[in-house]
Order: structure tokens, then C-alpha cells, then sequence
């Protein structure tokens, strides 16, 4: 018998050591002294947990699932997917209706979309905002993204023919923000992904990739959207595609909270989702090439997403930016930006979200670059609000710098 | 991915092999599970010789100034150890009878700082002392959780308001010669410290507390940050799970994170630390290095790992994986010509003299010149 | 009466001693308890925590069992702060004869325990981490008990009710006038005092040490030493005691008790030499694995957190010198009927779960003699905390939002916890962080629970008892403590004494993350600490 050779469980709590490491990583830490923090939530509460259900701690909804516990422990403890799973499994209090209407992307953006320059001018009013912070507890500083009034989706279809002319075919997993706020950032990834000889596909009806329903306690909901995505990404792989996206946070959702947190089986597709720059890079590593722009010039400050981190795939982006010539690249410290998706948008965190990505504000206006590079939606949005910096994907950089 | 040199391991081993071969024009990568063991470093080297101008320099070049003073040191409960180097905060003494009276200033409420046990300490050694607390509305912040009035969440605000500490010290001061603090100062601004000094008229003591090590988390960015300014690709929150070995030559490592995208490279570094990182593991019958399957020195019968006596020395502290012709490591009694060994995993680690940070060092830039060569 | 003049001295901390003297306290009567060591430092801190139903004597005893399941009830009702009522599980696996089955059953139903088959489907929905190729369960009203928070109580109610106690304390000799003893010589090993005491009543409550005792009064109880192992792991893998139901043999029970699940145990005769030092052995270690992973298959790779071992007295039920005849069950001993010796009891034999029933036997012997007419209330009153049997709703009484650090107070507690209810945000500072237990828990424990160590305050809060095993909560709770005792040397020798006893349980299961746990220590204590 292979006698405890393994000591491990799903979330490997009995690994940690009660270094204490991860509570010097924590963003919520350093501004909120109500949130235990990830060892006292994670692996030390885990075991009361185990004892009796009654020692789950509500003050783990403080807790902004940036996963930056996880990648500063010396042991690799799963310490934000034990806080989140215990979450789902003990915080059976129902769903504030502001924290599920900041959690149905899907939703809110068919319906603002047919509306979008109504509904664009209307939440950027003051007096919206306040309405909605005195209502709904929507901080009144948080800019809403507009909604474009065509989606990307309908964008895209009607390229369709064209696209598929391509030798080379993948699909792409756009998320929410691309079809309905930004479809800017999808056509920039079609004209880069041509640029290299491949063809850009819709994938059958995708749903939101459910991460703000599960933060937000929906995460039976968060289940189902779940298992519809794994059966329509799964038809794309049967077709010998690859998926790219350029999301972190939805790369992230699919590949890793899918199995880790909803116990949603993604084996069959979850090596064949990509981050596009990861794509791209391996493209160019095998020899593609890409032509740039000869006069193109910017100063460029990349900030690593904390789901990015989680992924380890900044190296890809990093590597793809530095690339491309008359680029000047600072790599801005690790600090996460504070808005963790819809947690910024709550009233109640407001302030720990400004305090937690003051430092990187405050590094960002001392680089002062042409434009910050950077990932992830929810990021631009902090960044841009808080510095007036303007925020690009790096594939909208490289589809900026590409000759073609 | 390709690079010169793949380094597994982003400790103090980790990082000086991958500043070292930067510097020589090397592109590398390093690949770090987590945050290190500098987390816990109490400052101080455990050689005691002085050390040569090629560390000195490559330490300043990061920002981090060492200090070499053979003498004693004060340990967080009152004991003293001889040693020589250390990081810029950290004193050492001609003897243990480091002043004739001591004020030992601490938090209200920090039970890391063990202000009693330094007390005992010196007064053993012929010092009178005398123990007080001070409050500041910062702490009492902190204090709002019961379970962060810790180190670094304290050294975080030290940054901004150790002004107020001097102050409070200097309220406190009556005719003492020597002022012991919690080592709490300079996490991200080294000059903390240093500015605290100048504003005691005494001599300051920085004492040491229970993990985590603030000047060790200040040494380990600052040479994070040098390493990637070299150029260096720091893999963080990564984990080396095996290798491609062919003919006694490795080609590639697979990770968790870049899963099928390998990372080649001409030569590799092995860095992984101890059982606490898990470089070396364990089983009821066996101790393994977990991703080349190297070959390790231990002794088979599991009862000789351990010393019964707590205090004394352990035998399992010093396994370390085999080495050949330098630092090459070694599997099935054959050596891997492009894999090298550095820092703690070679074993021989004894706690109680110093901290294998000496180790760390040399046979990381042993290893560089082995594979500059 | 003078200061060292009692109606009764208990020699002997463990349960059994602070049972009778609660008894006798209650009862009216003067009382002084003398323990050479802390309380429940024998048997009674080195068992399996287990509150029988008695199921497991059913079929070979059913005078013990019916013994066990009547105190079963009445210390639910007592000690709610000190059991956890988990039920249990008598597990048939394909291995075991099922006929057993129904055997087991009508000897459980015959002595009054609430035995019921059940499916081995429901099982499995009961107990997910019971092994789930299980062809038979059987449903039991077992529970788990903590033995240093019920000795800690008993010894608290009889001081309340004006008992005296010393730790630390060692009966040298009796004191004998002709044929009768009354009192004893002591050394005290903390202060180096030698001090008499004198009683007309001496109750010999030592366990296994009894024997010696006993020798030192002139009078012959033939015991056996037997040893059983127990692994300790890391965290609760189980909610329902899980037993095999079978001829009762080695590792046979998995038993939850509050963070942790303990699987034992094993019974070797040994010398009486070895009493004060048993280990546990690589063998018994891999016995109590495998046996315990036919329980609960996930144990064979769940984290181990120590190895312990404790010594049972076993008390011959006549003089074969073999030992070949132990007495089942309860045995009280007047000396003066049996030996002619006056003015000596031994009270001994019986489990931890019969305490109660054994101090009440001690007690009404003791008032016999004492020709005190009180009847024994002990199985009535509630003990010190046990008021409230809901933690939950204890806590929210003192606190009515409780963080999680206070329900656990709560639970360790019981109404107890509202003493460390002081206003102050640094008294709810956490010492140790594994167990969440706070700066006022401890200083409520030394305050009124007798603690002159580390030790001792590890077995009144847990303090130490998680998975890091004192690395951060063993320096800092002896920065508490030498604020209380005021002597710092004293303090210093108490941390390396604490971190040797942690290591002595660590070391036979040294290895995965138990390794990797003591070799951090080791790094924080000697590198970073320079203990």
C-alpha cells in the first residue's frame, strides 16, 4: 500500500506550514483589519470548519479571490480556492440585488445594448450615481464601461466568410466586456491574428465565464453557465481548435475555478484555451513573423493582473510587448490595482480598492507613460478612473504596432 | 521557451546564481514556488569570514549593504551568537555586555517581541533594564484583527510613522545608553533604520521577532528587483515539476503553470532549498528530490533521521542531494553534466550556528563560474 | 482545624481524583488533592477521548456496559462542554463475519444502549470518509470527550466548593500512627518544600502509580501496566466514532474530537519501569495506520500530527502474580476490611467514561468512614461551564455576534467564556492561530486553573495543539507567562521542556508534512530565535 506517501487533499490545507507568508502578500490585509486574512480563512479556518460548519467566518466575503496567497506560499497551498470553496459551501445568505446585477454581465448587456447611448449617458450622470449609492450601494465614484451599440458578435459574424478563408483557424471566447463594451479590443485581435495567417471563429453561443457569480455567491448559477461553456468549447476542440482569449480573469475562470470551485470537469478543454498572447508568442517562437510599424514609438507600462499572476503567463505578454521595436517597457510592480472585478464597485469596499492600488497609481504617475498595458477589463477600468491614464490590452498594442 | 541557464528555486541560492549570470550576459529564468525563505532569514550569515569584494559588490549593486563586524549578537530571547556578517541593520558586539543600561521599547499588544526574555538576557550580562510600552492609533488599527499584529503589517506603517516611534523613545528615554526595538523597520525604505538611529541618543538595538523577517523580505526585493532589471524572467508562484533527460544531458523542464511549454536551456541550476520548500521529500521509507529524481544522502533507517533531543542537532536537517566534480548533480550514480546544485539542498544546514545563507551564496557563484567556464 | 488538616486527601490529578474530590467537596467535606505532576498527566491525558456508549463490552461484559451507557447519559448532561455528541458507527467490513451483527445488537439492546442497524448506504450519507465497501453499520450512541477540559472542571467545582488543590507535588511517604495513616509527607518540586498534611481519610487515586502508592502505605494491589498507542492527525476526517464491529482487537476505533481525529489503540504489557517513559514504536505506528485506513480509507494519507502513548492500570482480580485475571470493571479497595491498614482507600480499575461512578463508590466509602450521611449530587449538577449544553448559543449570549475566535472560546469553554468577555481588543489578540485561542483564554486558564507551564496551559486551551505544534503560540504564550510568574529562567526552561514533549510526539511519524513542520520550527527556534 502506497502508505502516506501522498498527503494531500483537494485544497492541500494540510500542507501549509503557518509560515505566515500569505498574510504579508494580501492586499485586504494592509487596509481592512475586519478581514482574518488568508491564513486565519484559508488553512487555520479550515479546520474549525471541518469541526463544525458554525466557525465559518462571514468576514470571508473580504476576501477579493486575487489568488495572490496562492502564489506567494512556499508550500503552494490552494489558500484562495479553500477561502472561496468555503464561501460557496457555508455562506448560504442570498445575493444582495445590487451583487447580482453587477454579476449578470450577460444579461445587463443584452439589455443595455440596444439602448446604448441612452443608457451610456444616463450612468455617467452624477445624479445617477448618486441615486445608485444611495440605493443600491453602488459607489457613486465608480465610472460604469459604456455599451457599444453593436456587440462584437455581430461584428465578427458578418466577417465570417472571410475569416474562414484563413489556413489556419481558432476560435475565440470575446467574454462579456469585448461584445458588449469594448468590441475594439476583439477586432484588434482578429487583425493580429490574420496578420499571422490565422482565421478568428466564433464559438457556438458562449456564456459569461460566471467568475462575478461566483464571487458574488451565485455559484449554482456560476455551475450552469459553467457546464454549457465546457460542451460549446468542447465542440471548438473536437474541431481541432484552439481557443484564445483575451481576458485573464475569464482564462483563469475557464481553465482553473471550473474544476477548482464549481466541480465543473474541464479536462477535455481546458489545455486547449489560451490567453492570445501565449498563442502568439508560440506562434512567432515557431518562426511566424510580424511586421511592425518602423515609426512606431511608445513609452509602455505593463501591470501584471493578479489573475495573470495566478497564471504565471505575464512572461508571455511581457516577452510579446518587449518585442516590438521602439517600444520603451517598464514592467510596473506587483501591486494589485484594487477593483477585483465587481468587489470595487461595492460601496462598502470603496476605500480599501483605492488603498489598495494607491501604490501602483502613485508608481504609474512617476514612469508617466504613453499608455499603461495591461490584460485585464476590470484593471483599466480602476486605472484609468484612478490616474487618467489610458489602459490598452497588449494585443490592441501590438495590432496598434503591426504594419499591415 | 529558451534560455542560457534555467534556475529552479528563486531563494537566496536562486537568485544570486541568476544576478551572477545575468551580469555575464547569461539570459535566464528563474522558477520560485512561492515566496523564499529569506521570509525568515534573521539577517545575519552564518560564516565568519569576511567576505570577499565579488559578494559585497553584487549585494550592493542591489541595494542591500552588508556588514562585516566579527562579535556577538543579541537574539530575539536574550541569548547572544557569535557572528560576523549580516545584513546593514543588524549590530554586532565586541561581548554580550553590550551597554550598561538598556531601555527595551515595544508595541502594547505585540506578543512577537520578546521584551522580557532580552531583559533577562542582559541583565545577566550586568545591564539594568527597563521595559516600556508605547501605543500609536496606527496600532491600535491593526489591532482590530486579532490575528495580524505582525511584522511586516507593522513594518508596512513603520515606513510612514517612525517618527512618532522615535518621539515616543525619546519621551521614554531617561538615562540609558542603549535602546532595544523590535526589529520592524525598513521594509521597503532601507533607510529607516539607519534614520531612527540618528534620532536616539543612544545606541539602538534592532532585536529580532517571530517570522516573518522584515530585512529578510526587504533583502529578497531588492534582489528580485536587480535580478529583473538585469533582464532576468522570475517565474514566481511557478513549480518545476520534471525534466527531459537524455543521456546524463537535460533538455527541458515541464511547470505547472507553462504545462507542454517547456523551458529549454544549455545548463540548469538546481536551488530548490529543504524539506520546508520541498526540495527534498518524504515519505515513511524514503527521502526523494522530486523533479530529476537525483540521488540523495540519507540514511535508509527512518529512525536515524531524527535526534531524540530537540535541541541537539538533527541528522535529517543535513541530507542534501549528492554531488560530483563541483556541484553537479547526480543521479543514479551518474552526473548530470548540465545540472548544477546551489544552496541549501546540498545539506549540512545547522540552524543554531547561522542560517545557510553563506552556503546560499558561495555555491551559487560557484555554480555561475562553473557554467560561465 | 488547622490549615493543613483536611477530612479528605486525594493522592492523584487525573480523572479519577478530581472526580472523587468534586464528590466529596459537594458533599460538605474538607478536601485536599495532591498531584505529583499537572492533572490528567496518566491515563486520563493519554487516552482515546472516547465517550462509550459501552456498545464494545456488550457482548463480553454487560455489567460494564451497562455502566458505561448510564454514565454516557448522565455526563451529557454534565459536561456538555466537555463531550461532543457525535453518535457512532459499529462498521461491518466484507471481512467480518455479519452474523456478529445481530449478536452485537441484542447484547447492546439487553444493557440499555440504543443500538440500531442501519443501512450501509445511510452509513456512507452519515459518515462520508467511512469506508465505503462497508457490508453492515450499526448506529450507537457514542460521543467524544475531552479529558483535560473534565478534569479541569471537576477540579474547578471542587474548589469552588472550598477544595484545595497542590500540583507539583509529591507524596514522599504516610504518615502512620500503628495500623492507621493519618496523612502524608510531600515534596513540592516547584518550590522545594517539604510539607505534611493530615486527614483521618487518604484515597489512593493514582492509576497505574497506585501500585507504588499503595506499596508506600504497606498494603499489596496487584496491577499490570499495559500500554496503547494513538496517532493523532491533523485535522477532524470523521463526525461519527467509527468501530469495527467485531471481537474487540487492536485500531479498531476512529474517534472525531474537536479539530483533530485520534485512531487507537494497542495493548502491550510492560514493566512498571517504563511507566513514565513509553514511546510509541515503529510497528505500533504502522498497525495504527493500516488498521485505521480499513475504517476510514482517506486516513492512509491524511497528515499524522503525533504519535502518543498512554498506560492503563490493570488491576488483578486476584493474586496470580501472572496477571492472567484482570478484574473487569470498578475496583474500590478499603484497606482497612481488606489489610487492616485504616484510614487508606484505593479507588481504581474502571474507564475514563466512569469516572463519575467510580468518584461517587470513592466517596460514599470515604463519608462511610467519616460517618457522613450526604448523598452524591454529582450526577445531577451541572459542572462549572456545562450549564448551557449549545456553545452556539453560549456565544451568542456573551457576544451576540461572535468572531470566530470567540465561538471557539465558546465551545472550549462553555459559560466559562464569559469571563474573558473584558472590553479590551488586545485581550481578543490570538496567541496561538491553529486553535484561535486568545490572549483572555489563556489568562482566564491561569488565573484559575492551577497552570505552571506551558504544558499545563496546552492541556487547558489547546494552545499548542494544531498543526504548527508550538512553533508561533509556544514563545509567545511564554511571553504571557513569564509576565505571570514573574521569573523569566523559569520561563526559558518551560519553552525547551514544551518544545521537547511536542517533538517526542512528532518524531515516530517524522516525515511528509510533519517533517517539513519540525524543520521549520527547528529553523525558528534556533535560527531566527536564538532559544
Amino acid at each position: 500500500m502506497k502508505l502516506q506517501e501522498y498527503t494531500v487533499s483537494k485544497d492541500n490545507f494540510e500542507e501549509c506550514m503557518k509560515c505566515t507568508v500569505c498574510t504579508a502578500y494580501c492586499p485586504v490585509l494592509q487596509v481592512n483589519p475586519l478581514y482574518p486574512g488568508p491564513k486565519q480563512a484559508g488553512p487555520d479556518g479550515e479546520r474549525l470548519r471541518l469541526k463544525d460548519p458554525y466557525f465559518f467566518n462571514y468576514a470571508l466575503k473580504y476576501c477579493m479571490n486575487c489568488k495572490r496567497c496562492e502564489v506567494a506560499c512556499p508550500s503552494g497551498v490552494h489558500v484562495a480556492d479553500l477561502i472561496q470553496a468555503a464561501r460557496i459551501k457555508h455562506d448560504k445568505s442570498a445575493p444582495k440585488l445590487r451583487d447580482q446585477i453587477l454579476a449578470s454581465t450577460d444579461f445587463m448587456g443584452s439589455l443595455a445594448r440596444p439602448f446604448a447611448p441612452i443608457v451610456n449617458g444616463v450612468t455617467s450622470l452624477g445624479v445617477t450615481k448618486t441615486v445608485l449609492d444611495a440605493t443600491l450601494k453602488i459607489d457613486r465614484h465608480r465610472q460604469f464601461p459604456s455599451y457599444s451599440g453593436r456587440s462584437f458578435e455581430s461584428w465578427l459574424r458578418r466577417r465570417s466568410k472571410e475569416q474562414a478563408a484563413f489556413p489556419e483557424q481558432v476560435a475565440y471566447y470575446h467574454g462579456c466586456y469585448v461584445n458588449y463594451n469594448y468590441p475594439q479590443l476583439g477586432k484588434d485581435l482578429v487583425k493580429v491574428l490574420n496578420a499571422l495567417g490565422v482565421g478568428v471563429q466564433l464559438l457556438d453561443k458562449e456564456k459569461c465565464c460566471g467568475i462575478a457569480l461566483i464571487t458574488n455567491g451565485m455559484s449554482e448559477r456560476a455551475a450552469k453557465q459553467a457546464r454549457h461553456n465546457v460542451q460549446v468549447l468542447g465542440k471548438a476542440v473536437e474541431a481541432g481548435l484552439k481557443v484564445v482569449t483575451t481576458s485573464s480573469t475569464c482564462t483563469l475562470t475557464l481553465r482553473d475555478e471550473y474544476p477548482g470551485l464549481l466541480d465543473v470537469d474541464n479536462s477535455a478543454i481546458r489545455d486547449s484555451v489560451l490567453l492570445a498572447t501565449r498563442f502568439i508568442y508560440e506562434k512567432l517562437a515557431k518562426g511566424v513573423t510580424l511586421q511592425f510599424k518602423p515609426d512606431y514609438h511608445k513609452k509602455i507600462a505593463y501591470h501584471v493582473p493578479c489573475h495573470m499572476e495566478k497564471l504565471g503567463w505575464g512572461v508571455f505578454s511581457e516577452k510579446l510587448l518587449r518585442m516590438i521595436p521602439g517600444v520603451e517597457f517598464t514592467l510596473l510592480d506587483s501591486n494589485c490595482c484594487g477593483i477585483a472585478g465587481t468587489y470595487g464597485f461595492k460601496k462598502e469596499n470603496y476605500e480599501a480598492s483605492q488603498a489598495i492600488g494607491a501604490p501602483l497609481f502613485a508608481q504609474i504617475e512617476s514612469v508617466n507613460p504613453d499608455v499603461v498595458a495591461c490584460d485585464c477589463e476590470t484593471c483599466k477600468w480602476q486605472i484609468e478612473m484612478s490616474t487618467g491614464y489610458q489602459v490598452m490590452n497588449p494585443i490592441s498594442i501590438l495590432a496598434e504596432a503591426i504594419l499591415c | 521557451m529558451k534560455f542560457d541557464t534555467v534556475i529552479i528555486g528563486g531563494g537566496l541560492a536562486g537568485m544570486v546564481a541568476g544576478i551572477g549570470l545575468q551580469k555575464a550576459g547569461q539570459s535566464t529564468a528563474i522558477i520560485s514556488t512561492g515566496q523564499n525563505a529569506l521570509h525568515f532569514f534573521s539577517g545575519t550569515f552564518e560564516s565568519l569570514q569576511e567576505p570577499s569584494p565579488r559578494i559585497v559588490d553584487l549585494f550592493a549593486q542591489a541595494g542591500i549593504r552588508l556588514h562585516y563586524q566579527p562579535g556577538v549578537r543579541l537574539m530575539p530571547m536574550g541569548t547572544f551568537r557569535e557572528a560576523a556578517l549580516s545584513l546593514e541593520d543588524i549590530d554586532f558586539f565586541p561581548s554580550a555586555k553590550i551597554g550598561r543600561k538598556a531601555l527595551i521599547v515595544n508595541f502594547l499588544g505585540y506578543h512577537d517581541f520578546f521584551s522580557s526574555f532580552l531583559a533577562e538576557g542582559l541583565e545577566k550580562q550586568g545591564m539594568q533594564c527597563r521595559i516600556r510600552f508605547i501605543n500609536l492609533p496606527e496600532m491600535e488599527q491593526l489591532q482590530l484583527s486579532p490575528s495580524e499584529m505582525r511584522s511586516v503589517q507593522i513594518a508596512r506603517k513603520m515606513d510612514r510613522i517612525w517618527e512618532k516611534v522615535v518621539q515616543e523613545v525619546r519621551l521614554l528615554l531617561k538615562d540609558e545608553d542603549t535602546v532595544v526595538l523590535p526589529q520592524v523597520f525598513g521594509l521597503k525604505d532601507a533607510s529607516v533604520p539607519g534614520r531612527i538611529r540618528q534620532g536616539v541618543p543612544a545606541q539602538v538595538v534592532f532585536a529580532g521577532t517571530l517570522p516573518p523577517s522584515v530585512p529578510g523580505i526587504r533583502t529578497q526585493m531588492l534582489l528580485k528587483k536587480r535580478y529583473e532589471l538585469l533582464g532576468g524572467t522570475f517565474l514566481m508562484g511557478d513549480e518545476a515539476l520534471h525534466a527531459h533527460v537524455h543521456d546524463g544531458v537535460v533538455h527541458s523542464i515541464v511547470t505547472r503553470n507553462l504545462d507542454n511549454h517547456y523551458l529549454e536551456a544549455r545548463s540548469f541550476v538546481l536551488a530548490t532549498g529543504t524539506f520546508f520548500s520541498k526540495g527534498l521529500r518524504s515519505n515513511p521509507f524514503a527521502i526523494e528530490e522530486p523533479v530529476f529524481g537525483l540521488d540523495v544522502d540519507y540514511a535508509t533507517e527512518r529512525g536515524e533521521w531524527f535526534n531524540a533531543a530537540f535541541a541537539q542537532d538533527q541528522p535529517y536537517m543535513q541530507y542534501g542531494v549528492k554531488t560530483a566534480d563541483g556541484l553537479h548533480a547526480v543521479k543514479d550514480g551518474q552526473p548530470l553534466k548540465n545540472l548544477l546544485v546551489a544552496g541549501s539542498i546540498l545539506g549540512g544546514t545547522h540552524p543554531e550556528l547561522g542560517s545557510g545563507a553563506g552556503l546560499a551564496v558561495r555555491s551559487a557563484l560557484e555554480v555561475v563560474d562553473t557554467i560561465l567556464q | 482545624m488547622n490549615a493543613n488538616e483536611f477530612d479528605v486527601i486525594i493522592i492523584g490529578g487525573g480523572i479519577t481524583g478530581a472526580g472523587t474530590q468534586r464528590d466529596c467537596a459537594m458533599r460538605g467535606l474538607r478536601t485536599l488533592l495532591i498531584e505529583r505532576s499537572d492533572i490528567a498527566t496518566g491515563a486520563t491525558g493519554r487516552n482515546h477521548g472516547l465517550l462509550h456508549s459501552g456498545a464494545r463490552y456488550a457482548v463480553n461484559d454487560a455489567e460494564s456496559a451497562e455502566e458505561c451507557i448510564k454514565e454516557n447519559m448522565i455526563l451529557r448532561k454534565i459536561a456538555s462542554h466537555c463531550i461532543d455528541e457525535t453518535d457512532g458507527l459499529f462498521i461491518t467490513l466484507p471481512e467480518d463475519d455479519l452474523s456478529y451483527q445481530q449478536t452485537f445488537v441484542d447484547a447492546c439492546l439487553r444493557a440499555g444502549i440504543g443500538a440500531e442497524i442501519i443501512d450501509p448506504d445511510l452509513a456512507r450519507r452519515l459518515e462520508p470518509s467511512v469506508n465505503p465497501q462497508l457490508i453492515g453499520a450499526v448506529k450507537v450512541p457514542d460521543g467524544s470527550v475531552d479529558p483535560f477540559r473534565l478534569c479541569a472542571a471537576n477540579m474547578l467545582d471542587a474548589k469552588l466548593h472550598g477544595g484545595q488543590v497542590r500540583l507539583q507535588t509529591e507524596v514522599t511517604g504516610f504518615i502512620k500512627e500503628g495500623n492507621t495513616i493519618k496523612g502524608v509527607h510531600t515534596h513540592n518540586h516547584q518550590t522545594g518544600e517539604d510539607v505534611d498534611y493530615y486527614a483521618p481519610v487518604t484515597v489512593n487515586a493514582c492509576g497505574i502509580w497506585g501500585h507504588k502508592m499503595a506499596e508506600m502505605a504497606g498494603v499489596h494491589v496487584g496491577m499490570f501496566p499495559a500500554k496503547g498507542a494513538l496517532l493523532i492527525f491533523a485535522h477532524r476526517v470523521n463526525n461519527l466514532v467509527i468501530n469495527r464491529c467485531r471481537k474487540p482487537s487492536n485500531a479498531d476505533i476512529l474517534v472525531p474530537g474537536d479539530t483533530v481525529c485520534i485512531i487507537g489503540t494497542t495493548s502491550t504489557r510492560i514493566p512498571f519501569e517504563e511507566c513514565d517513559n513509553v514511546a510509541v514504536t515503529p510497528e505500533e505506528v504502522t498497525l495504527l495506520i493500516t488498521e485505521g485506513a480499513k475504517l476510514a480509507p482517506s486516513l492512509s494519507q491524511t497528515r499524522i500530527l503525533r504519535a502518543y502513548a498512554g498506560v492503563r492500570p490493570l488491576v488483578s482480580a486476584d493474586d496470580d502474580p501472572t496477571g492472567r485475571n484482570i478484574s473487569r470493571g470498578i475496583v474500590c479497595l478499603d484497606h482497612e476490611e481488606r489489610d487492616g491498614i485504616k484510614g487508606f482507600i484505593t479507588i481504581t480499575g474502571g474507564k475514563l467514561m466512569t469516572y463519575r461512578l467510580m468518584a461517587e463508590i470513592a466517596a460514599d466509602a470515604v463519608c462511610r468512614k467519616l460517618a457522613v450521611d450526604k448523598k452524591c449530587q454529582t450526577a445531577d449538577i451541572p459542572l462549572p461551564g456545562s450549564e448551557e449544553s449549545s456553545y452556539e448559543a453560549v456565544a451568542q449570549k456573551i457576544w451576540e455576534t461572535p468572531s470566530t475566535a470567540q465561538k471557539a472560546a465558546a465551545a472550549r469553554m462553555g459559560t466559562r467564556a464569559a469571563r474573558i468577555r473584558t472590553g479590551d481588543k488586545r485581550d481578543e489578540a490570538l496567541i496561538c492561530e491553529c486553535e484561535e485561542v486568545s490572549v483572555g483564554e489563556i489568562n482566564a486558564a491561569i488565573d484559575r486553573l492551577e497552570v505552571s507551564s506551558l504544558t499545563d496551559l496546552r492541556r487547558r486551551t489547546r494552545v499548542g495543539m494544531g498543526t504548527c505544534q508550538g512553533e508561533f503560540c509556544a514563545c509567545r504564550a511564554a511571553g504571557l507567562l513569564a509576565k505571570a510568574h514573574g521569573c523569566v529562567a523559569r520561563e526559558r526552561k518551560d519553552l525547551e521542556d514544551f518544545l521537547q514533549e511536542r517533538w517526542k510526539g512528532n518524531l515516530p511519524i517524522g516525515w511528509g508534512d510533519t517533517l517539513r513542520e519540525a524543520e521549520y520550527t527547528q529553523w525558528v527556534y534556533k535560527h531566527v530565535l536564538g532559544l
